[in-house]
This record gives structure tokens, C-alpha cells and sequence, in this order.
């Protein structure tokens, strides 16, 4: 079990840029390396993380670790894969807060919020290319964009009210 | 001011509705956080994604943490962090535990199909005031783009990236001698 910690304290060290980059690492480690799952498995987990809510890195995580120790391994799993981010981005979160003011310092970040914009339209690029397969998810795209900027309606109901209509109607 | 409560609560909420990935949290965290509460500003929100992305580890917990600790230092990154964990591990154990086919169930595909252009309508929605807030204008309006071309097209990693902005931006403040 403690091998199984310390493999995911390193899948959260060194993945960089979220949720795909970590299931690549997760893959190498958990299926290639260490045999704790059949890839078929492992393809199986990819798709219940990203149809599940929550981060996909963290289901993925409580997954492996569900299937391998039951609970505790799911506890183990999840808490090994934050870890590194717990230290790493508190620091990170520190050292903004201390050098903010620094004319320095916000020129990175002002470049840098451009860059996310970047990120952002990329990562719509990567969801984007699987939700529109017919007519009818463009036509739930249109509905979802028209509702949130007419009537600045909460994301989480029109994200609810998505699931219901796709029940019943797709 | 905010308490750990009603932390927690907000980030329980936006775990629970966070899917698809942690750019999936980005409209779920601007409304409850920015809008609603006004806890944060929409430019510090957005260095938080920044930072959170130049950072190993998942997203969402960074941006949690980040978030989290604006608030109420290291107790409100730890209810945050609990509250964006809480809503996958129960999920994904009831799932392990009972339903393991679960992804190839009729209503859940279903539910799915209408989804995911729902996430992608969220993200893509609040991106223009987020460029005005940026700083967006047509004499810059290339980086994001190839930005935008490079990760989301080429498959370029975003590492690299930002750390040749960080780079860039220490040397142009060099140069300018405004340190």
C-alpha cells in the first residue's frame, strides 16, 4: 500500500498541464509499470473519470486505489496525488501574495492571463472535438450559450437542466 | 467575510459540477466566488489559473488551493480542497463499488451527449469579459491565439509555454530596468 502512495505522490509530482497529462503518467505507472491494472481496465476507468463529476485526475485516483485496497486504498490514492500540489501550489499561492505590488512580477502575470486565455480556447478546442458528433449537441450548445448570456442563469442548473433534457429528449 | 462553512459548501458544489476537467470549474468558481460572493476579483481569479497551470499536479486541486487560501489561509484551502475532493471519491466508490459499467449506461451516455456542449458553451461564455479584464487587444491578440493553435492543435505542452513567458517577461522587465 505504501508503494501504491508513493506512485501517485509522484503521477501528481510530475504531471504537468491536468487531467490527460495525469492519465498518461497514471497509465505508464499503474498499467505499464506496476501491472495493477489490464489496460482494458484502465481504458474502462478513463471513460467512468471523465462521465463521472469531479476532477478527472482525482477519480481516476480513487479508482485505482478502490480497486486495489478498497476504501482506504481510494483515500491513499487521492490523498498522494494531491499532495505535491499541496506544497508545491501553497508556495506558489505564497509567493504571489508577497510579490503581487512588484512591477516585476505582475508583467509575468500579466502575460501570463493572456496565455490562459490561450489555454483556455485550447482546452475548448479538446472537449469540443468529441461533443458535437449530430445536429441535436449543437442545438443543446446554442440553448446552454443562449440561457447563461440572457439571463446570467447559474451554471450548475443550466448544467442540470443539460443532463434531465439529455434523458429525455436524447 | 467568508467562513470555512460556507467555504467548504461552495466547493463541495463546484466539485460536485466540475465535469469534463478543471476548466469545467472555471464559470462554476467565477459565479459562486467572483459574482455571487465577491469574494475575489475576476483578475486575481484569473492569476490564480495561471499559477495554477504552471504548477504539477491536478488543476482543479491547484486552482482549489489557490482559491481556498485567498480566502481564509491554510483552513480555507483545506475545506476547499476537501470540498472539490468529497463529491468524486464518494461518486467514483458507489460507482466501484456497485456499478462498474456504469459509463456504458443508457440515460448516463445520454445525459453525457447533452453535456458536454453544455461545458463547452460554459467555458467558452465568460472567455470575452475575461479577455477585456486581461487586457485583450488587437495588438496582442496573436499570443493568445497561437497560444491557442499550439496546445489545443499542435499538441505542444503548456510547460513550455509558460515558462518562456515567465522568461520573456523577467527579461522585458530587465531591459526596461523597472525592477
Amino acid at each position: 500500500m505504501l508503494e501504491l502512495f508513493i506512485t501517485f505522490v509522484k503521477i501528481g509530482l510530475f504531471s504537468f498541464g491536468g487531467g490527460y497529462a495525469i492519465l498518461a503518467m497514471i497509465q505508464q505507472e499503474v498499467v505499464s509499470h506496476h501491472n495493477w491494472l489490464t489496460q482494458g481496465e484502465f481504458t474502462d476507468i478513463v471513460a467512468i473519470s471523465q462521465m463521472t463529476p469531479g476532477p478527472i485526475a482525482i477519480n481516476a485516483a480513487t479508482f485505482i486505489g478502490y480497486k486495489t485496497y478498497g476504501i482506504p486504498g481510494s483515500l491513499i490514492c487521492t490523498f498522494g496525488v494531491i499532495l505535491p500540489s499541496l506544497v508545491l501550489m501553497l508556495v506558489l499561492t505564497l509567493t504571489y501574495l508577497k510579490l503581487r505590488k512588484r512591477p516585476w512580477f505582475q508583467n509575468i502575470f500579466k502575460n501570463l492571463r493572456l496565455l490562459s486565455l490561450g489555454l483556455i480556447g485550447a482546452a475548448l478546442i479538446l472537449i469540443g472535438k468529441g461533443a458535437f458528433p449530430d445536429l441535436w449537441s449543437v442545438g443543446v450548445f446554442a440553448i446552454c450559450l443562449l440561457v447563461s448570456w440572457r439571463w446570467k442563469t447559474n451554471p450548475v442548473y443550466v448544467l442540470m437542466g443539460a443532463a434531465v433534457l439529455g434523458m429525455v429528449l436524447g | 467575510m467568508c467562513s470555512l462553512i460556507s467555504i467548504f459548501t461552495t466547493f463541495l458544489k463546484i466539485g460536485a459540477f466540475t465535469i469534463g476537467g478543471a476548466y469545467a470549474m472555471i464559470p462554476l468558481i467565477r459565479r459562486e466566488v467572483c459574482q455571487r460572493r465577491g469574494w475575489m476579483d475576476d483578475l486575481e481569479f484569473m492569476d490564480g489559473i495561471a499559477a495554477a497551470q504552471s504548477c504539477p499536479g491536478p488543476i482543479a486541486i491547484n486552482l482549489s488551493i489557490y482559491v481556498g487560501y485567498h480566502l481564509r489561509k491554510g483552513k480555507g484551502m483545506a475545506v476547499a480542497v476537501l470540498g472539490t475532493v468529497i463529491p468524486s471519491l464518494i461518486s467514483i466508490i458507489v460507482i466501484a463499488a456497485l456499478f462498474t459499467r456504469y459509463a456504458e449506461a443508457e440515460p448516463v451516455r445520454r445525459a453525457f451527449r447533452a453535456l458536454k456542449p453544455a461545458v463547452v458553451a460554459l467555458i467558452a461564455l465568460p472567455m470575452i469579459e475575461m479577455g477585456r479584464k486581461a487586457g485583450l487587444k488587437l495588438s496582442n491578440c496573436w499570443f493568445p491565439a497561437a497560444v491557442l493553435l499550439l496546445v489545443g492543435l499542435a499538441d505542444v505542452s503548456p510547460v513550455y509555454i509558460i515558462l518562456l513567458t515567465i522568461a520573456f517577461s523577467v527579461w522585458t522587465s530587465l531591459r526596461k530596468r523597472s525592477l
